[in-house]
C-alpha cells in the first residue's frame, strides 16, 4: 500500500466511524481543496451517496468562481447541500473592513446558527496539522462546548485507532478525518484521483491562490504553477506558509487598530 | 518538601519608565523596594534608540545590535514592491535574539512579554511575546503555555481603546494585566532553574502615555491614581528581591523615558503641505501616497524616506539628486516651527548612514551618498532621514489629516536619552549606556561568548544624538 493509500484508508475509517457513531452528522465543505478532498474521500467510503447533509457557510463574500463550482458539483453528486448565513449580521451591514468581527459573525456565529437549526451532533471538517501550529493538538475527535471553545488540556490519547467519540452534553464533536495530511499530500491525492478544484488554484498572469476563502481576507502568491503538477512541484521548493496570505491579513488587521489605539498611528 | 528554584540571571524591565520620575517616586516613597536596591547598586541614565519607539528599542537590547543590522525600525514599514504596510515582527529581525543564542549554548530560557518577540522563537525554554501578539495561542512557545496562561487570565497587555474611553475603567484593567503578569512570573521562577529569566512590565508605558500630564499636575483624581499604579509594581520588585538570593546577577531597566506632550505633530501632513508628498485619490492607509508626484513621503515616527527611481516601485528621483533631496528635505523638516509658540519642532535630522550600519562592527561609515542609496538587505530598509524631535513634539503621520498640529487624549511621549538602568552583580560598559549594549554583559555573565558581529564594544557603538 503506498502512502496516498494508507491516508486515503485512515480517513475513510474515521469517516464511517463519525457516522456509525453520529445520528446527527454533517460535513463543512467550504469549496476549497481540502474540504473538497474530503467530501471526494466521503463519496468513496458510501459508494458515490453520502448519508448525511454537507454544510456550507456561506460568508457572502467568497469568490464568484467558489459559487459556480459549489452549485455545479452539488447538482452533479447529487449532494444534500444546506447553505447557512448570519442573515441578521449581514443585514447589520457586517462586512470585511472589520475583519476580525467579519469572521467571529459571518463563519463562527453563521455555524453556531446552523448547529442550532439542524441540531448537528458531529460535524466533519477538513483541517490539517500541518496548516497551523496550533492545529498540531488537535485530535480526530475533537469535542467543543456551546461557545465553541476547545480545551487543550482535555486532549484524549488515540491509540490503536480507538476514539473517544462520546461528548458531554451541550457540546459538539469536530471529526477531522484528514488531520493526519499535508498540503502536499493533498494535491498529491488530487492529482491521482483527478479531483475537480476551482481554477482559483492554477496561475494566470504570474499569480495563483494557495488558500481560498472569502474575497477581501485572500491574497493570490506569485507563481507561475497552472497545472496540478506545476503546483507540486512548486511546494516541493517552497518555504512558506500555506496561509501566510490570510492569516497574517487578519493578524496585520488586529496590529493596526492595536497600533491605533496607542496612538502610533 | 518544595525545591526552592533561582534563576541564575534575571531582568525585570520596566517599558518606558524615565529615570528622572523613578528618582522622584523612589524619594517620595512610592518605591522603596527600588529605592533600596538604587541606594546599594546605584541607578543609572541610558539611552535608548532612534527613532525611540518599544520594538526598535527592544529588538536593540534583544539582538544587541543596530538596526541596520537587525531590520527593525518601528511598528510599521515599507512592504516590498508596492507602497502598503507591513508590521515587523520577530520574523522581520534578520538576526538571532539573546533568548537563542543563550539556547544554542543550552542555556535554559525564559521571557515573558517583551514587545518585538511575537512569534516566539523556539528557544530552550519559554517565550511568551509581547503586546502585539494576536492571540495567546500564538504568543507561546511551546504552544501548551497558554493552557497555564489561560487559566489564570493572563493578559497579553492592558486595553488601549480603554484608556481612550474611561481613564478609571483603564486603570482597573492595568492592575488586572500586572497582577496576571506576576503571577505567572513567579509561578514560571518557581518551575526550574533557570540560566536566563525576563518578564517585562508593559503597564508603565500605558499609563504614562495616558495620565502623566494628570500626574505632573498632581489632578486629585489621577495623580494618587498614577502612584498607586507604581506602588504596584514596586510591590513586585520588592517581592522578587526577597524571592532571590542577594547574589543573583539582576538587571532592572526601562528602554526608553517620557515627557509631557506639548503637540502631536502630523508629519505626512506637514510633507504634503510642502509638496514632497502627494496623498492618493484616497487615502486608506499612512503609504496611500501617489508615487507618480510624490518625491518624498514618511512613516512613524519622523522616518523619511526618497521614493527613489530603480528603488522604490514607482520611484520618480533618480539616484542622482538622492542627496539633494535628502538635503532639501532635512531643512524643510529643520524649520518647522509651532504656531503657538514659534518653537522649532524638529532638533535634528540625520541621515540613515549617521546612525546606522549595515553590517561588521566598524559602526557608522562614511559612504557615498549613491553608495548609501543602493543599499540593500536590512540597512536598506531604513529611512533615508530620520527626523529627531524635541522633547514635547510626538511625531505621527496624519496623511489625511486636518490639521498639523493637534492634542488628544494621548498626554505623554517617548523620550531618547533617559532611560534608567539599576544593575546588580554584572558588568556594564562603565560611561555611556544605550540599551543595545546590554546583550553582550549577559552573555558573558552567562559564559557565553558573544557572536562575532554583536555590537556594543568599541567602534560598534551608535553615537549619542
Amino acid at each position: 500500500m503506498d502512502r496516498l493509500d494508507e491516508l486515503e484508508s485512515q480517513s475513510v475509517y474515521i469517516i464511517r466511524e463519525a457516522y456509525y457513531h453520529y445520528k446527527k452528522l454533517a460535513m463543512l465543505w467550504s469549496v476549497g481543496k481540502d474540504s473538497t478532498t474530503m467530501l471526494w474521500l466521503c463519496r468513496k467510503a458510501f459508494f458515490g451517496e453520502i448519508p448525511f447533509p454537507l454544510l456550507h457557510i456561506d460568508t457572502s463574500y467568497k469568490f464568484p468562481e467558489m459559487y459556480k463550482f459549489r452549485d455545479e458539483y452539488s447538482k452533479k453528486w447529487g449532494l444534500k447541500l444546506l447553505i447557512t448565513r448570519n442573515e441578521e449580521a449581514l443585514a447589520k451591514g457586517m462586512t470585511c473592513e472589520k475583519k476580525l468581527e467579519c469572521c467571529t459573525a459571518l463563519k463562527t456565529e453563521g455555524l453556531k446558527q446552523a448547529i442550532a437549526k439542524y441540531g448537528f451532533e458531529a460535524l466533519l471538517l477538513g483541517i490539517r496539522r500541518d496548516e497551523h501550529g496550533i492545529r498540531a493538538k488537535e485530535r480526530y475527535f475533537s469535542p467543543r462546548d456551546e461557545q465553541f471553545k476547545w480545551n487543550y488540556q482535555d486532549q484524549p490519547p488515540e491509540l490503536w485507532d480507538q476514539y473517544k467519540n462520546q461528548a458531554e452534553e451541550k457540546t459538539h464533536i469536530r471529526v477531522h478525518p484528514l488531520l493526519h495530511w499535508t498540503e502536499k499530500d493533498i494535491w498529491y491525492y488530487i492529482k491521482r484521483e483527478n479531483i475537480p478544484i476551482t481554477d482559483l488554484y492554477l496561475a494566470k498572469d504570474g499569480k495563483r491562490y494557495r488558500s481560498i476563502g472569502c474575497v477581501p481576507c485572500c491574497s493570490p502568491i506569485e507563481s507561475n504553477a497552472s497545472t496540478v503538477d506545476e503546483i507540486i512541484e512548486e511546494l516541493e521548493s517552497t518555504t512558506t506558509s500555506e496561509r501566510a496570505g490570510r492569516a497574517q491579513d487578519k493578524e496585520d488587521t488586529y496590529t493596526m487598530q492595536k497600533l491605533r489605539a496607542l496612538g502610533y498611528m | 518538601m518544595t525545591i526552592r528554584h533561582n534563576p541564575k540571571f534575571m531582568v525585570l524591565s520596566i517599558d518606558g519608565v524615565p529615570i528622572g520620575l523613578l528618582r522622584q517616586l523612589m524619594g517620595e516613597g512610592v518605591m522603596p523596594n527600588m529605592a533600596a536596591l538604587a541606594g546599594q547598586v546605584g541607578t543609572r541614565q541610558m539611552r535608548s534608540v532612534q527613532p525611540t519607539v518599544s520594538c526598535v528599542a527592544w529588538a536593540g537590547y534583544m539582538t544587541g545590535k543596530n538596526p541596520g543590522k537587525h531590520g527593525i525600525y518601528g511598528f510599521i514599514d515599507r512592504r516590498e514592491g508596492g507602497y502598503d504596510l507591513k508590521f515587523p515582527n520577530s520574523l522581520t529581525m534578520a538576526t538571532e535574539n539573546i533568548w537563542e543564542l543563550l539556547s544554542q549554548a543550552n542555556k535554559r530560557v525564559f521571557g515573558m512579554n517583551v514587545p518585538g518577540s511575537f512569534p516566539p522563537r523556539q528557544v530552550n525554554g519559554i517565550l511568551i511575546g509581547g503586546f502585539l501578539s494576536p492571540s495567546l495561542e500564538k504568543a507561546a512557545w511551546p504552544a501548551g503555555e497558554s493552557n497555564y496562561l489561560k487559566s489564570i487570565d493572563y493578559r497579553l497587555d492592558s486595553d488601549a481603546q480603554l484608556a481612550r474611553r474611561d481613564k478609571q475603567a483603564m486603570l482597573g484593567d492595568l492592575d488586572i494585566t500586572l497582577a496576571r503578569r506576576m503571577e505567572a512570573m513567579f509561578h514560571y521562577m518557581d518551575t526550574e532553574d533557570w540560566d536566563f529569566f525576563h518578564t517585562h512590565i508593559m503597564g508603565s508605558d500605558r499609563i504614562n502615555h495616558f495620565l502623566l500630564q494628570k500626574f505632573e499636575q498632581e489632578d486629585p483624581e489621577f495623580a494618587p491614581a498614577f502612584r498607586a499604579y507604581y506602588r504596584k509594581i514596586d510591590e513586585a520588585v520588592g517581592k522578587m528581591l526577597d524571592r532571590l538570593p542577594d547574589d543573583t546577577p539582576l538587571l532592572i531597566f526601562s528602554d526608553h523615558g517620557f515627557c509631557p506632550i506639548k503637540q502631536e505633530v502630523q508629519l505626512s501632513r506637514y510633507l504634503v503641505e510642502k509638496g514632497w508628498t502627494v496623498p492618493a485619490e484616497s487615502v486608506r492607509h499612512p503609504l496611500s501616497i501617489d508615487p507618480a508626484k510624490s518625491r518624498a513621503y514618511c512613516l512613524i515616527p519622523g522616518r523619511g524616506y526618497v521614493n527613489l527611481k530603480g528603488r522604490e516601485p514607482g520611484g520618480i528621483v533618480p539616484p542622482e539628486e538622492y542627496q539633494q533631496v535628502r538635503q532639501q528635505l532635512s531643512r524643510d523638516l529643520l524649520d518647522m516651527r509651532d504656531p503657538n509658540t514659534n518653537e522649532k519642532v524638529i532638533r535634528k535630522v540625520l541621515m540613515r548612514e549617521e546612525i546606522y550600519w549595515p553590517s561588521g562592527c566598524r559602526g557608522i561609515q562614511k559612504m557615498e551618498p549613491l553608495e548609501v542609496a543602493r543599499q540593500e538587505g536590512t540597512f536598506g530598509k531604513a529611512a533615508d532621514v530620520i527626523a529627531i524631535p524635541y522633547d514635547g513634539y510626538d511625531l505621527k503621520l496624519g496623511l489625511a489629516g486636518k490639521t498639523l498640529f493637534q492634542k488628544t487624549e494621548l498626554e505623554g511621549m517617548h523620550t531618547y536619552n533617559d532611560a534608567f538602568m539599576i544593575a546588580r552583580g554584572v558588568e556594564l560598559p562603565k560611561d555611556d549606556l544605550e540599551i543595545s549594549m546590554l546583550a553582550r554583559p549577559i552573555l558573558e555573565k552567562l559564559g557565553v561568548e558573544p557572536p562575532t558581529d554583536m555590537d556594543g564594544i568599541g567602534e560598534a557603538i551608535t553615537p549619542d544624538v
